[in-house]
Parts: structure tokens; C-alpha cells; sequence
């Protein structure tokens, strides 16, 4: 049996509820722009590029000694850089989606892998694969959390300022750049969001679960809500909720937090999906 | 100045024209429908006028201006088809969305955009479900929602591209009350249709595009036209009053 009141006092666990809580209000943010504008898989292949930033930061740092160069600035380094070229018109107007988010989720891997094979492991030690790809909360340190905070306090500025933007682009392209928007730089300001958003995610569920993180909530605020800032908010809410139960669950049952935050928001997707039916039959009963 | 002057314009796709040679005037309080045939080019002219697509030749000039982008003084209301249902909006947000073409980076809509956007909702008779989602709306209303957010930055000219396509007959009737109305208050209107009621009792002028233009300066269909675009001769359809409790006044 857990003793939860020591659980609760050791630091890392703390730190652990902590890191979660801020991912979550950034995941449940941009994931609101993320589900309606239909980019879910766009994320999706920007969270797998970044296991070659984050390949990548390790060769730096063990073989040409480049300390500054840690695993999160190469996952946001490779994040960012995906997410320009998936913005580009030329790339975004021009060129089949799915098969660019197929490159670039392709080769950001392997050459996550290919890094990974160069570096010298006797100079800096590389965190297993499966914890980069499945994640280890746990492992965040209290310079990762600022960094952390730090970004998602500057991704919510950027959706404050630019929110009308958001909306009116996500809502309907045409009018927005007959309304003077630049569709261009607004779509690269959201692909840089969603990012962003990638880079912090994936230090609560890692690479593969990132999605989930993004998705989930905002996909289960949108059945219940009706304007984009409840949305939003809702999503936030519920992002928050199921996170602190997942771990909760992690801890007691002692078994990986990532996988288990994924597990609880799925089964919560379902039931979410289980009520809203219930409730169109009961309001189609009314009505007749 | 003239509202909108096309001269000798050219405009595709992909460098192949979809029609060529192109002139046409949009005058001060003009009520113009343009039909044609599917894929003769309205849509493509709409385009070129709102400044979507570059021109392969000629000029359009919207009040002596080349449209870059957001012309100014122009309202437009898109076919009511590709709306996505799941998106979270209420009528009102989206007509507050007519007011983004007045600069400024605010995450909120000030009071007087707010009042403007009000104004241009009783105007299009939506106020009644301005809080609905737009998603929840029949086509009718949903048209009405689009029709005010144009009007919300009080445009000098309306575009509206199918605006009764897919309406019952009395929907239809109570979207010309409200065009008739905003021509009268002096707002040029030009629209794509295929609805031939609306050409004899609403519209001033009548083109007819099908790769080329031709334009009565009368609201009849001339045999030109008819020849022209032989194979898509607009719909008749029922002409009577609005019953949709909104104002008639036609």
C-alpha cells in the first residue's frame, strides 16, 4: 500500500506534478488550435522529428563538447525547423501533406538513431531510448521545468496576442487573408506553437505519446463546448484533471507515468464519447 | 470613382486560363447577377476581383486600387458549403470576424467593433440566434450569419458568390428582401446565381460568363447569353413572399 501523504512530500514527486501541470496548460492551449484545425498527424510527425534533435544533442555534447547543446535544444531545434518547412506554402499548397509528414517523421528518427550510434558514450551518458520515446517524467530536472515554464508562459503571450488571428484562420482561410491576415506567417506562427508545445510535451509522455497529450483533451472539450475560448479553457481543465489522475494511478500501481497519463485519457476519451451519444439520444427523445 | 473596373483581364489556374479578355464596370449602387454554366469562370472572376488570385493579364481595380490581398470596401459571402461542423463558434463570432480587417494586434474586439458587428447582425435578421452555434443553424440562417459578417465592416460593395443555392423557396426570398434593402442604402451588390426569379425582379444588369463575359445593361437574359451559355440555362424557381419572420421589403 502507498503511503501517499510521504509520496506527496518527496521532492520528485513534486517536481513531477509540477512539470505535468504546466505541460498541460500549454498541451491543452495549442491543442485546441491543433484539433480544429485538423493538423493532429502534422504534430504527430513534428514529435517524432525531434528524437533527431535529440540524437543530435548527445553527439554534440560527447564528441565536439558542446555543453550548451542539451537533448531539449535539439528536440526544439529539429521541432521548429520540421515545423517551418511543413508551413512553407510551397510545401503546405503544393505538396501531398501526409507524405511530408511521412519524411520528416522517417528521417527525423533515424537520424535520432544515427546520432545516437556516432556519440561517445564514455563522455556523456544518453538517457535510454525508451525513456526519450515513452518518457520519464521523473528524469526532469529543476533547469528542464524552467525551461519548461518558460516557454509556455511565451506560447500563451503569442496566442493571446494573436487569438482573433487564430481563430479567424483555423476558422475559415479565405477570409482570413481577405481580412488582411498573412496566411503564411500566421501558419508558421501556429506550426511553431505546435512545436513548441511538441518539445514540452514530450518530457511528460515522451516521443510516441505526445499526441495524446495535445489531442486528447482538446478532442474531449470540443464534443461539450461552443466557442473556442471555453474550448480552450475546458481543454486546460480536463488536461490538468486527467494528468494528476494518471499519475496518481502511476504511482500507486507503480508503473510508468507517460504510458499511464496516455491510458487515462483514452479510457476518459471513450467515456466522453460514451456520454455525448447518451446525451444527442436523450435530447432526440425530447425532441420527438 | 468607379467601384470596380476590369479591363482586358485574363485568369486561371496553374497557368491555364479560365477565361480571357475580360471587361467589366460594377457602378455606383449596381445590383449585377452574373450566371453562367459550372466551371465557365464566375467563381474565378469573384477571385480575381477579391484579390485571391493574381491576374494572367489585364487589371482590376477596386476603387482605382489593384485588390492585394484584402481590398478595401468590399464584403464578401462565400458559398454556404465548406463550413466544418465540429468547429466551436457561435453566429455572433463569426460575424465579429467581419471586424479583423480593421488593424490591430488585440486578443478582443472593441466595444465600437462589437456595435458594429451588432448593427450588422439586425441588419441580416440574425440577432435571434446570434448565440447558436453556427454549425446548428439551417442553411438559410447560416447564409444570413456570412451576409453579416461582411456587412459588419460596412462595406461600399457585397460579393456574394451562390447566396440562395440550396435555399428553400421562402429563405431565398427573405436573402433578396435584405439585398434589395442594402441596394437601396447604397451598397453595390454583384452575385453569382443561378436563380432566374432573381434576375427579372431584383438584379439592375446581367452578365453571363462562360469563358468569355457578356453584360446586359437591363436585368433580362439577353440570346446571346442564352447562347453563350446554352447548356446551363439558371433555374426557375418560386417567387413569393418571406415568411421566415423577418422584414419584406421588396
Amino acid at each position: 500500500m502507498v503511503d501517499w501523504i510521504a509520496a506527496f512530500s518527496m521532492p520528485l514527486i513534486q517536481n513531477m506534478f509540477i512539470v505535468a501541470a504546466v505541460a498541460c496548460v500549454l498541451c491543452g492551449a495549442v491543442g485546441t488550435f491543433v484539433v480544429v484545425k485538423r493538423t493532429v498527424f502534422v504534430t504527430g510527425g513534428i514529435a517524432h522529428t525531434t528524437f533527431g534533435g535529440v540524437g543530435l544533442a548527445y553527439y554534440m555534447m560527447s564528441v565536439i563538447a558542446v555543453s550548451w547543446f542539451t537533448p531539449m535544444v535539439g528536440a526544439a531545434l529539429f521541432a521548429v525547423v520540421s515545423a517551418v518547412i511543413m508551413a512553407l506554402p510551397m510545401v503546405s499548397k503544393k505538396m501531398r501533406e501526409d507524405s511530408v509528414i511521412g519524411v520528416l517523421w522517417s528521417v527525423g528518427m533515424a537520424l535520432g538513431v544515427i546520432f545516437m550510434s556516432l556519440m561517445d558514450k564514455s563522455v556523456v551518458t544518453p538517457r535510454s531510448f525508451e525513456s526519450i520515446l515513452f518518457g520519464d517524467i521523473l528524469l526532469v530536472g529543476s533547469s528542464e521545468l524552467m525551461v519548461i515554464a518558460i516557454v509556455t508562459v511565451l506560447s500563451l503571450a503569442i496566442i493571446a496576442v494573436f487569438f482573433r488571428d487564430l481563430q479567424v484562420l483555423t476558422f475559415d482561410e479565405t477570409h482570413a487573408k481577405l481580412s488582411g491576415i498573412n496566411i503564411t506567417v500566421m501558419n508558421m506562427v501556429l506550426y511553431i506553437l505546435m512545436a513548441l508545445t511538441c518539445v514540452v510535451a514530450l518530457n511528460v509522455v515522451g516521443i510516441v505519446m505526445v499526441i495524446a497529450l495535445i489531442t486528447i483533451p482538446a478532442a474531449m472539450s470540443n464534443m461539450f463546448t461552443d466557442s473556442l475560448k471555453e474550448m480552450m479553457v475546458v481543454s486546460v481543465v480536463l488536461s490538468l484533471i486527467m494528468a494528476f489522475f494518471g499519475l496518481v494511478i502511476a504511482i500507486g500501481a507503480d508503473i510508468p507515468p507517460g504510458a499511464t497519463v496516455s491510458v487515462t485519457m483514452g479510457a476518459m476519451f471513450i467515456i466522453a464519447i460514451t456520454i455525448k451519444t447518451a446525451l444527442a439520444k436523450v435530447g432526440r427523445g425530447k425532441a420527438e | 470613382m468607379i467601384p470596380i473596373k476590369i479591363e482586358g483581364l485574363t485568369a486561371g489556374y496553374d497557368g491555364r486560363a479560365v477565361f480571357r479578355n475580360v471587361d467589366l464596370e460594377l457602378k455606383d449602387r449596381d445590383f449585377l447577377a452574373v450566371i453562367g454554366p459550372n466551371g465557365g469562370g464566375k467563381t474565378t472572376l469573384f477571385r480575381a476581383i477579391l484579390g485571391l488570385i493574381k491576374p494572367m493579364g489585364g487589371t482590376v481595380k477596386v476603387f482605382g486600387e489593384e485588390p492585394a490581398g484584402s481590398p478595401p470596401g468590399i464584403g464578401y459571402v462565400p458559398q454556404n458549403e465548406n463550413l466544418d461542423s465540429e468547429y466551436p463558434i457561435s453566429a455572433r463570432e463569426v460575424v465579429l470576424m467581419g471586424m479583423r480587417c480593421k488593424k490591430g494586434l488585440r486578443p478582443f474586439y472593441s466595444k465600437e467593433e462589437k456595435e458594429a458587428a451588432e448593427r450588422a447582425m439586425e441588419y441580416a435578421e440574425v440577432s435571434d440566434f446570434a448565440d447558436s452555434r453556427i454549425s446548428k443553424l439551417s442553411g438559410g440562417q447560416r447564409q444570413r450569419v456570412y451576409l453579416a459578417r461582411a456587412l459588419a465592416p460596412e462595406p461600399k460593395i457585397l460579393m456574394l458568390d451562390e447566396p440562395t443555392a440550396s435555399l428553400d423557396p421562402s429563405m431565398k426570398d427573405c436573402t433578396y428582401d435584405i439585398l434589395r434593402k442594402l441596394n437601396r442604402d447604397g451598397i453595390a451588390i454583384m452575385l453569382i446565381t443561378h436563380d432566374m426569379s432573381s434576375i427579372s425582379h431584383d438584379v439592375k444588369r446581367v452578365a453571363c460568363m462562360n469563358h468569355r463575359l457578356i453584360v446586359n445593361d437591363a436585368p433580362e437574359i439577353t440570346e446571346e447569353m442564352i447562347a453563350l451559355g446554352f447548356h446551363c440555362i439558371p433555374e426557375l424557381v418560386h417567387i413569393g413572399h418571406c415568411d421566415c419572420g423577418g422584414h419584406n421589403n421588396g
